[in-house]
């Protein structure tokens, strides 16, 4: 492979990496936009939703890359895996808003934002315990198709995971922009009282914006083992790393901007292992989350956030 | 007197533990020596001096988070720097080629040279006991180093960059082969030497250099949480803003927060691995920084006793209730013939505890098991509103000496412009208040009152303009340095410290006029005593200036108070920094008639000590009793200067509360 | 005073408390249907706090809060909003990154939407013609005055038969400040009764029909805007003289 070849497998690469970290950060940055909440325990309902993902599609008798679908079934099969998914994550999402962190939403401080950090051990420690340690195989019952892009490899995986964000973003975007509810969060986002004035009940918002984000952290969880074939209970905190980073450099509370966040984050990934090596990318990632925060609070493309101490 | 003399000594009583709490910490104190002799299971006493080294790290901990209120999530890093430094130095890792130029080390014992079959080699042997010091200032540094980033971001951006930090850490240790031996870790690490002979592999030793480790950490954290620093840490807690406007160096503390947290962490690293034997990354990550704040949160941020009980549940937690319950639950399995009972291991899940116990804590109980506020019983507030109204200004004021009156203007502001964005919200002010004089500004809601004494006080940038103050110009100064020189405030919408009682809020407005610093805290020399003493006495002074208010209600937390009280201990405090212009903002805002007559007669009084005011209010005839000049603010800009009763039948004021008419058919 | 029937909102010896701070005392307002009514008084007098009482922002300690003869002061924001109640808020407060239509909109939110939505519009754009050309400029890039026009046309949107306005002078210039209370007038004229705490007591006096005045969270003076124009101790409650010195 050519060194042009090379780069621009790994821009593939990214461009799906990309995908699944925009797909997490808009989750995350959905709830920080209307709470102001960092919520930690979203990269684990991440991982609890591959997890998910993979019995949905265990009990439609697949497992492993071993049985191959096509056509109508492939589809069927993966719309109903990502509804479900979607679901039962969006599901504990509220869950955990509407029994965790609504008792908190008037205290001040760190309060919420360690409770967050409770959950999210708590989800990971459950799958550790129910699961095991180590690796699981993800069913896969994608066709291995592949195209030559010049020199590079271009999987239908790949594809699949492109168009299923795009989508997922598509609907999100038009959810915010267009629907009533979606309306009512972004005016919550952006003046919670002025927004109970206009008759927006708050919670109702609230709660909505868990379900969506921890329902795009599920799809996410799905794409991850379509992506990786295999999951395990440690895939949150990477991923949340990234996905997180991501947020903060698109503008965290910024819908675009976590998107633009999460593929500069996904190509960041793919060229800077082949260019650094593995263990180095997480200083560099980490490197940019520091940056951003510390110089460019507001991201990319944010609005400069109001100084609270 | 004796009210007096009582509520003076109580924070000194602390110092001296009452009889039942000496004898209390005595048997502590003789368990904890006896243990190993009493139960001699290597094992327990090895559980023991680990539970020793979680004690100091949440110790330290405690006063970043605790204290200071900065949520540092990457704090296993500096337990980390100072685990590879006593590492590094004691392991045969890194072993330069031996040259002459180390033979005076070698001298000094702190190096010594071997031969491993090829070159001469230099092999690191550090002393425990040296390492020990010079860790904790290794770790202090970096401590400055990873904070200084964050000292000016909102609490959850601070966490997470310290998150960052905090992961940076082990990741550079896997990477940095050469130095740290990379994933696998530092081996061979050397064991303390006393007089020659090596602690070894037996527990014992460690577990009396663990505990009296421990009791010297914890006697530093008391010492720093009861002085002029511990205050001052606990003020930019509670309302930063405020502490810097009352006279607290931001950066300079945060700062020192971090350091000495840091330093704990470093002082634990060199005797956790020098017991351990060894040193890998995985010791260092953010599950050890989140374990270390289960045991803050559990035990109570802000609450040295608590930490350590914190620490030492979190430690029964893992080596005894765990596996206790892990056996059970095979028992179980196997009575009931489920095979995932059987082999579940409970252990190996102590974060699920760990995210429990965080859950459970933040929803029910917040304080933490031992909380850190004390809590003296509140009056409510219908008792609170005394029936006796004080007349005739502030009590004892002899106490509390003059002011030498100086000449030329206190406080002289020209041309100041401030903006904020696109909105003007100070015109071109001039303002002068001469020395020993009263200035009151008054004016509409949205005048810049305020926005004033923010630019005066520096907690706003002034674009245009100056602003001098005995004839110095403080404009751009922050606003610590702005106490420091003499001027202090009060503000509209009362800052104070809600959970440090009133004592404490008090002698914030001190901080800088004292001068003891974290060693001088810890030491507690003769001067510091006599100091804080100073202080106390000439804090319930001021308090005592508002008779039986406040006196009664010196050690109450401040939450508690109602609300005219809260206003009148703003003022006491800013008065505690020995100003020489005071500027109160709406000071009887909220007091009913009879209690606004009290405090505009409290203030004439210091007026006449010959303190320069400053001071907006805006009913008018406090205005009239207090001040010699008034001067009008609306939208921003002066339109009027005068005397009191000049400024009330100036048409322009007039119109400016009550509004143009555009019209202008309407007289008022 | 008036018919019972006729009176739109009620304040029945309501008490207010912030903590131990007690806002509003014991005060009792009456507005009739198809009034305007000013809330006037100075600093901290305890005007913001009856709109947020009536709004439900605020709950009152004790007395009764009564819109069209229901008791609503232990009613959701929104469900008083759904009766007919819609706030211009103080400062505005639009959501600054929406559209001007998408504040509009916002504004509609309690209403099923339908016909009726694009009628208000219509009705919105008439008044304000400006708005109609800008309808998809950012709220946040718009002048005060720019900005009141809107504020006022997202309480529109509500079909309110109440309007609670705050501060609706502060911060505009002269001319906009005439602009503002040439259409409340209008808005009053079509059928809304306008409630209206303001600063600017001129101003208020020239078009409100009954006023009261506040101080330290009493109603200290009352009566028709006549009256109030030329009563003498309106200065001095607005200037924050105290009362005859009270007992203690």
């Amino acid at each position: 492979m050519t060194t042009a070849d090379l780069f621009l497998q790994q821009a593939i690469n990214g461009l799906s990496l990309g995908a699944m970290y925009a797909l997490l950060a808009l989750g995350f940055t959905l709830v920080y936009g209307i709470l102001e909440l960092i919520n930690f325990s979203h990269f684990n309902v991440f991982m609890v939703g591959s997890f998910i993902a993979m019995w949905v599609l265990q009990q439609f008798g697949l497992s492993g890359q071993n049985t191959i679908l096509y056509g109508l079934p492939l589809v069927g099969v993966l719309a109903v895996a990502f509804v479900a998914t979607m679901l039962a994550t969006g599901g504990i999402g509220v869950g955990i808003e509407r029994f965790l962190l609504r008792p908190l939403r008037n205290v001040k401080g760190p309060a919420a934002m360690i409770t967050t950090i409770g959950v999210s051990y708590i989800l990971f420690n459950i799958i550790l315990l129910t699961e095991g340690a180590d690796s699981m195989n993800f069913p896969n019952p994608l066709p291995p198709v592949q195209f030559a892009v010049g020199g590079a490899v271009l999987r239908l995986r790949e594809i699949l995971i492109w168009v299923i964000a795009l989508l997922l973003m598509l609907a999100l975007t038009f959810f915010v922009k267009r629907t009533k509810l979606g309306k009512a969060m972004r005016a919550t986002a952006q003046d919670p009282e002025a927004a109970r004035m206009m008759g927006v009940e708050v919670d109702r918002v609230i709660m909505t914006a868990f379900f969506l984000g921890s329902a795009l952290a599920g799809a996410s969880g799905l794409i991850f083992g379509l992506y990786y074939n295999v999951i395990s209970f440690i895939i949150g905190f990477n991923a949340g790393l990234r996905a997180f980073t991501a947020a903060v450099l698109g503008g965290i509370g910024n819908v675009p901007g976590a998107m633009l966040g999460g593929v500069l984050i996904g190509l960041t990934e793919a060229l800077g292992s082949q260019l650094v090596g593995a263990a180095w990318v997480d200083v560099i990632i980490f490197g940019i989350l520091v940056l951003v925060l510390v110089f460019r609070p507001a991201g990319l493309l944010g609005q400069p956030a109001p100084n609270k101490s | 007197m004796n009210a007096l003399a009582a509520a003076l000594t109580r924070p000194f009583d602390r110092l001296l533990p009452a009889r039942r709490r000496q004898l209390a910490l005595a048997v502590l104190v003789a368990c904890i020596l006896l243990f190993p002799v009493v139960h001699n299971n290597d094992a327990d006493i090895d559980s023991m001096a680990n539970a020793a080294a979680y004690a100091t790290l949440a110790l330290g901990l405690n006063i970043v988070v605790g204290f200071a209120g900065l949520l540092d999530l990457g704090y296993a890093a500096f337990f980390a720097i100072g685990a590879y430094y006593y590492g590094v130095f004691t392991s045969f890792q890194v072993m330069p080629l031996w040259n002459e130029y180390w033979a005076p080390l070698a001298t000094l014992g702190l190096v010594e040279k071997i031969n491993q079959g090829g070159p001469d080699l230099v092999h690191f042997t550090l002393s425990f006991w040296l390492a020990l010091p010079t860790a904790a200032m290794l770790t202090a540094a970096f401590g400055v180093l990873f904070g200084a980033p964050t000292l000016r971001l909102r609490g959850d951006y601070l966490a997470i960059v310290t998150l960052g930090f905090g992961e940076i850490v082990p990741i550079v240790a896997r990477n940095v082969d050469s130095v740290t031996n990379g994933a696998a870790g530092l081996n061979g690490i050397q064991a303390p030497h006393l007089f020659g002979w090596s602690f070894g592999v037996s527990a014992t030793p460690y577990y009396y250099v663990g505990m009296a480790l421990v009791a010297f950490l914890i006697f530093v954290s008391i010492r720093l949480r009861d002085s002029r620093i511990g205050r001052a840490w606990m003020a930019i807690r509670e309302d930063e803003i405020a502490a810097s406007a009352m006279g607290v160096n931001l950066v300079r503390l945060k700062l020192l927060a971090f350091a000495m947290g840091a330093a704990f962490a470093g002082f634990t690293g060199v005797f956790y691995v020098s017991k351990l034997q060894t040193a890998t990354p995985e010791m260092f990550g953010f599950p050890v920084s989140a374990m270390i704040l289960v045991m803050v949160v559990l035990g109570g941020m802000g609450s040295v006793w608590g930490v350590v009980l914190g620490a030492a549940v979190l430690q029964l937690l893992q080596s005894w209730f765990l596996p206790d319950l892990t056996s059970w639950t095979h028992a179980l399995g196997e009575l009931i013939g489920s095979e995932w009972l059987q082999h579940v291991d409970f252990v190996e899940a102590i974060e699920l505890f760990f995210g429990i116990i965080l859950v459970v804590m933040m929803l029910f109980r917040r304080e933490g098991l031992i909380p850190a506020a004390r809590r003296t019983p509140a009056l409510s507030f219908e008792a609170q509103h005394v029936a006796g109204v004080q007349r005739g200004g502030f009590v004892g004021l002899d106490r509390i000496g003059r002011w030498e009156k100086g000449s030329g203007n206190a406080l002289e502001i020209r041309g100041v412009t401030v903006r904020f964005g696109g909105l003007t919200a100070l015109n071109r002010v001039d303002l002068a208040v001469p020395a020993g004089g009263v200035v009151a500004v008054i004016g509409p809601n949205g005048s810049g009152k305020s926005t004033l004494f923010n630019a005066i006080t520096g907690l706003v940038a002034a674009e245009e303009g100056s602003i001098r103050f005995e004839g110095a110009d403080i404009h751009g100064l922050l606003p610590h340095e702005i106490l420091a020189r003499g001027v202090a405030r009060t503000f509209q919408n009362i800052r104070l410290f809600p959970n440090l009682t009133v004592l404490e809020n008090v002698l914030i407005g001190q901080h800088a006029r004292l001068s003891t610093g974290p060693i001088g805290a810890v030491l507690r020399l003769p001067r510091s005593r006599a100091e804080e003493r100073a202080a106390a006495m000439w804090a319930m002074d001021i308090i005592g200036l508002f008779g039986s208010r406040l006196t009664p209600r010196a050690q109450q937390t401040v939450s508690g108070l109602s609300y005219a009280n809260r206003r009148r201990v703003e003022v006491a405090r800013a008065l505690a920094s020995r100003p020489r212009v005071l500027l109160l903002d709406e000071p009887t805002a909220g007091m009913n008639p009879a209690e606004t007559l009290e405090l505009a007669e409290q203030i004439k009084s210091l007026h006449a000590l010959g303190l320069a005011i400053l001071l907006i209010e805006h009913k008018l005839d406090v205005v009239t009793r207090l001040a010699d000049t008034v001067v009008v603010l609306d939208h921003g800009e002066k339109i009027a200067e005068g005397r009191p009763d000049e400024v009330r039948r100036n048409e322009e004021v007039l119109r400016a509360y009550l509004g143009r008419a555009a019209r202008e058919t309407v007289n008022v | 005073m008036s018919d019972p029937a006729d009176t739109i909102l009620q304040f029945d010896a309501v008490n207010t408390y912030y903590g131990d701070l007690h806002v509003l005392k014991n005060v009792d307002y009456t507005i009739g249907r198809g009034e305007i009514v000013s809330l006037l008084g100075g600093n901290a007098s305890g005007k913001s706090t009856t709109m947020k009482t009536i709004m439900g922002v605020v709950r009152p300690a004790s007395g009764r809060v009564l819109f069209d003869g229901a008791e609503i002061q232990d009613m959701a924001t929104s469900e008083r909003v759904r009766r007919g109640i819609a706030p211009v808020l103080e400062a505005r407060r639009l959501f600054p990154r929406m559209t001007i239509y998408e504040n509009l909109e916002m504004g509609a939110y309690t209403r099923p939407k339908g016909t009726q939505f694009e009628e208000d519009l219509e009705r919105v754009y008439e008044l304000f013609p400006r708005l109609r050309e800008r309808r998809n400029q950012i709220a946040g890039t718009l002048s005060g005055g720019e900005q009141q026009m809107v504020a006022i046309g997202r309480a529109l949107m509500a079909r309110p038969r109440l309007i609670c306005m705050d501060e609706p002078s502060m911060g505009l210039s002269p001319l906009y400040v005439e602009q503002v209370f040439d259409i409340i007038q209008q808005i009053n004229r079509q059928g809304t009764t306008i409630f209206m705490v303001e600063q600017n007591a001129s101003m208020a006096l020239s078009i409100a029909h009954r006023a009261y005045v506040l101080q330290t969270g009493q109603v200290v003076l009352s009566g028709t805007a006549a009256e109030l124009r030329e009563n003498p101790l309106i200065r001095e409650a607005y200037l924050g003289e105290m009362q005859v010195a009270t007992t203690a």
